[in-house]
């Protein structure tokens, strides 16, 4: 019975091919702009990392000067952390894994046949950076705990700077020279591209990842300066690196994965704690306000989707609603015009339930259609807008956007053609047969 | 008029005009809320900085080898790398300062009038020296630039001279007098005021894009290399580019130079804007052709429905242009429903998105405008098949079919 109306419909669509392109073109339309808009912003807007939806915590303190409060519309902690307290709050093993890092550019010193020497960008980070935010590797891996504890000089490098430095072969073992020390090759990343930059939220949210990583421990020693935002107050006491590093400058991002709510509750305990002791010895003046968000809770705060994307993802859906409303009228046209035809198949047996189910058949194929020319064409303004914006990732429809787009495009069919469906099952088959 | 029987036409047709009126009302609130939109985006976009932005060159240099860690030997090579870059044919002007206009960003501090008890204001803060309004184009309003002598001097001397944009001084000195004035920041330095120069504009993540001071100081250490900001004379841009890099590898070849223009800066900057702004006038100019289409459809189906009694209208004695009058109007009343229902949803769809995405309320004008438009849009829409309408022959009124 389905492939009959299906066929019935095509045959239908064949007949009038001028009505049939327009209504096709019109639910198209509205296919292409609202799937294009909603996979923008699903792209946008997805988790980056699913697996630690709840357990991966940011951790933030208002350690600001007791005069001001930290800028913003919103009374809010400074949004990274000092080294001080950071060193301090590492020691706690509450949280099954942490990393502290932040983003700084460092020479490197190839052998001078293969090139000049070139800045890095850097992240300084810890052992458990990679695992945390699950660095996919090419060869070798991560650096040990050990590493983090005995200064080790370890680096892992991204795959452009080995393909740089190594012609992309396997360097694990290999040494480079970093500013004046020798590091050895741990790992090389495979293509890593997470969108945003969930690890460091503070800035360029949607910037590749930096192209080396070395242990974090090593700030003290090599005087590494941050090139990331760095929020600050007061007056050091005194000059120099380790001047800074005592001061109340904030500049560091502090992950920690918290694997319970239990733990959770320990550790906003433990930052409590740490806040009163603080307090007694004169820093915390201000109010307590000790933050431990989640990727999603951060993102939310910090506004990382563009909200143009979100209300292009709107609009763009009402623009199918009207494209629906459209195809309504075009349909409902196009059923009562072969108003006289129903009849006679009505008065040869048909009931109304087969009439109905025919034309639904028939606005589900058109649904279809639509859908499917509406995809080709959103690939189409996809790839327009990945040209556009090239510091984002690739726009791409994945499987859950194409099923989305179909399903839209049967709804919209649907909703679009159950009236005029229901119109033309009710006429009676005598009044058109009379006039023939 | 044919009010009457419109409205009882209507009336019997709930759907069809109830799609028209749909169709109207929705397009309206969503054109009316993209518009809104666009002239929030083009207000951003037509911001100018006051520089001239399509002349300047960013130059960043990254010393590696280890003598440019020596604060005398650095300060000596910038200043001979300014004299070399002020030389190459084609430079209008170079300054040593690490803005970098519509970067999105650049280093800020808070500063108060010396014995001020009021909170700080935040300003963005550069170092630079003698050239920089030249370089930037903008023009000192009342003072002075720095001299060499100031620019070079003991860095840790009780007070720096400073430069300031207008509306940072009128922030503190609403009359005008800033000229002269000492501010201070937490450190033990003061600053005094030796010149304001106006325009200014480079956006921030704060809302401080037009409040800037200039201390009269050399830019740049080992860690995060040396700042130029080059001005090529008007056009040049593309001849004196690729001189630049070759040109400060001859003065010292240990170190490496990344270069931008500062248009591709702005570029890049402004793109996210310009993008929505065309995808928001696709979306309308897409929005009202299938409207249009819809209403064009509808009516037309109107018309073959009605065929035999406009036969028996025009057989009864009423003229072409009484059955155009009728469609026309017919439609303006669907039309105008759907406008009435529109501005409701305009003003509503504002209000969640004004909300959801901070957008700015809607004014009079654009609901309005669109008013016009889609009345246009549906006249012109009906004008087809009303035409068509108004051709039907009486004797088809006698016929069976």
């Amino acid at each position: 019975m389905l492939t009959y109306n299906a066929r019935i419909a095509l045959k239908s669509m064949r007949r009038n091919p001028w009505m049939s392109t327009l209504i096709i073109g019109v639910i198209a339309l509205g296919i292409t702009i609202s799937t294009s808009f909603i996979a923008i912003y699903h792209l946008l807007s997805r988790h980056p990392l699913p697996s630690k939806r709840d357990t991966l915590h940011y951790v933030r303190m208002d350690s600001w000067d007791p005069l001001h409060p930290y800028p913003g519309d919103k009374p809010t902690p400074p949004p990274q952390m000092t080294y001080q307290d950071v060193r301090r709050l590492m020691q706690s093993d509450i949280p099954v894994r942490q990393t502290v890092g932040y983003e700084s550019r460092l020479y490197v010193y190839p052998d001078p046949k293969v090139s000049r020497p070139f800045r890095a960008s850097t992240r300084m980070a810890m052992s458990d950076f990679f695992e945390i935010f699950e660095v996919p590797f090419q060869y070798g891996g991560p650096w040990g705990r050990e590493a983090d504890e005995k200064l080790e000089q370890v680096v892992v490098l991204d795959q452009a700077t080995n393909d740089r430095l190594f012609g992309g072969r396997d360097s694990v073992g290999e040494s480079i020279r970093i500013e004046d020390r020798e590091f050895r090759v741990v790992g090389v990343m495979a293509r890593w591209r997470p969108a945003p930059r969930v690890f460091d939220l503070t800035h360029d949210v949607f910037q590749p990842p930096e192209n080396i990583f070395i242990p974090f421990n090593l700030l003290e020693a090599m005087e590494v300066f941050s090139q990331g935002n760095m929020d600050s107050w007061g007056t050091p006491s005194g000059d120099g690196y380790r001047a800074f590093l005592n001061g109340e400058a904030a500049w560091l991002q502090f992950w920690v994965e918290l694997a319970t709510p239990e733990k959770k509750q320990a550790y906003a305990d433990y930052l409590h704690a740490y806040t009163l002791e603080q307090k007694k010895a004169g820093r915390f003046q201000r109010p307590i306000d000790n933050r431990l968000s989640t990727v999603s809770e951060l993102s939310d705060e910090w506004g990382i989707v563009p909200p143009q994307a979100r209300a292009l993802a709107w609009i763009s859906f009402l623009f199918l609603a009207v494209c629906s409303l459209n195809l309504m009228g075009l349909l409902l046209a196009k059923f009562l015009a072969r108003a006289s035809e129903v009849g006679v198949r009505r008065a040869l047996g048909a009931n109304r339930l087969a009439v109905f189910l025919q034309h639904i058949v028939e606005c589900e194929v058109v649904g279809l259609a639509g859908g499917v020319v509406g995809l080709l064409l959103s690939v189409l303004v996809l790839a327009l807008f990945s040209r556009a914006f090239p510091n984002l990732p690739a726009f791409k429809l994945d499987t859950t956007m194409v099923a989305a787009s179909v399903v839209l495009s049967l709804i919209a069919g649907l909703i679009a053609g159950l009236y005029p469906a229901w119109r033309i099952c009710r006429i009676p088959p005598a009044a058109h047969l009379k006039l023939q | 008029m044919e009010f009457g029987p419109i409205l009882r036409a209507m009336r019997r047709n709930k759907l069809r005009f109830g799609l028209i009126v749909a169709e109207v009302a929705l397009t309206l609130a969503i054109v009316a809320n993209c518009v809104n939109m666009i002239m929030t985006a083009r207000t951003d976009l037509a911001r100018p900085s006051g520089f001239e932005d399509d002349s300047l060159i960013s130059v960043y240099v990254f010393p590696f080898e280890k003598e440019f860690q020596d604060g005398d030997y650095r300060l000596t090579q910038t200043r001979e790398d300014l004299t070399a870059l002020r030389a190459l044919p084609g430079v209008a002007s170079a300054s040593n300062t690490r803005l970098r206009p519509w970067q999105g960003g650049g280093s800020s501090d808070t500063m108060r009038p010396l014995g001020s008890d009021k909170e700080p204001l935040r300003t963005q803060v550069y170092c630079a020296d003698q050239d920089i309004t030249k370089t930037l184009g903008i023009s000192l309003i009342a003072g002075r630039g720095f001299d060499e002598q100031e620019v070079y001097g003991d860095p840790n001397r009780a007070s720096v001279e400073v430069i300031v944009s207008k509306a940072y001084a009128d922030l503190w000195y609403p009359e005008g007098d800033a000229l002269g004035k000492s501010f201070g920041t937490e450190d033990a330095q003061s600053f005094r005021v030796v010149g304001i120069f106006d325009p200014f504009y480079n956006p921030y993540g704060w809302d401080i894009g037009n409040y800037a001071t200039f201390f009269a100081c050399p830019s740049g250490n080992y860690d995060n290399g040396i700042h130029f900001l080059v001005r090529t004379v008007p056009g040049q841009l593309a001849t004196v580019y690729p001189t630049i890099e070759p040109r400060l590898l001859e003065l010292h070849n240990g170190r490496n130079v990344q270069m931008t223009a500062i248009k591709d800066i702005k570029s890049e900057n402004q793109m996210g804007q310009s993008v929505i702004v065309w995808s928001l006038n696709s979306i309308i100019a897409l929005l009202l052709f299938v409207t249009a289409v819809g209403i064009v459809g509808l009516t037309s189906f109107t018309v073959t429905e009605r065929t035999r009694q406009i036969g028996t209208r025009r057989a009864l004695g009423a003229s072409r242009n009484d059955i155009l009058r009728y469609f026309l109007l017919e439609n303006w009343v669907a039309t105008t429903v759907g406008i009435v229902l529109g501005l409701a949803g305009a003003f509503g769809l504002n209000i969640v998105l004004v909300d959801a995405v901070s957008a700015q309320r809607l004014g009079l004008f654009v609901p309005l405008a669109g008013t016009v438009i889609l009345w246009m849009t549906g006249l012109l829409a009906a004008l087809g098949p009303a035409m068509r309408a108004s051709r039907i022959a009486p004797a088809i009124a006698t016929r069976n079919v």
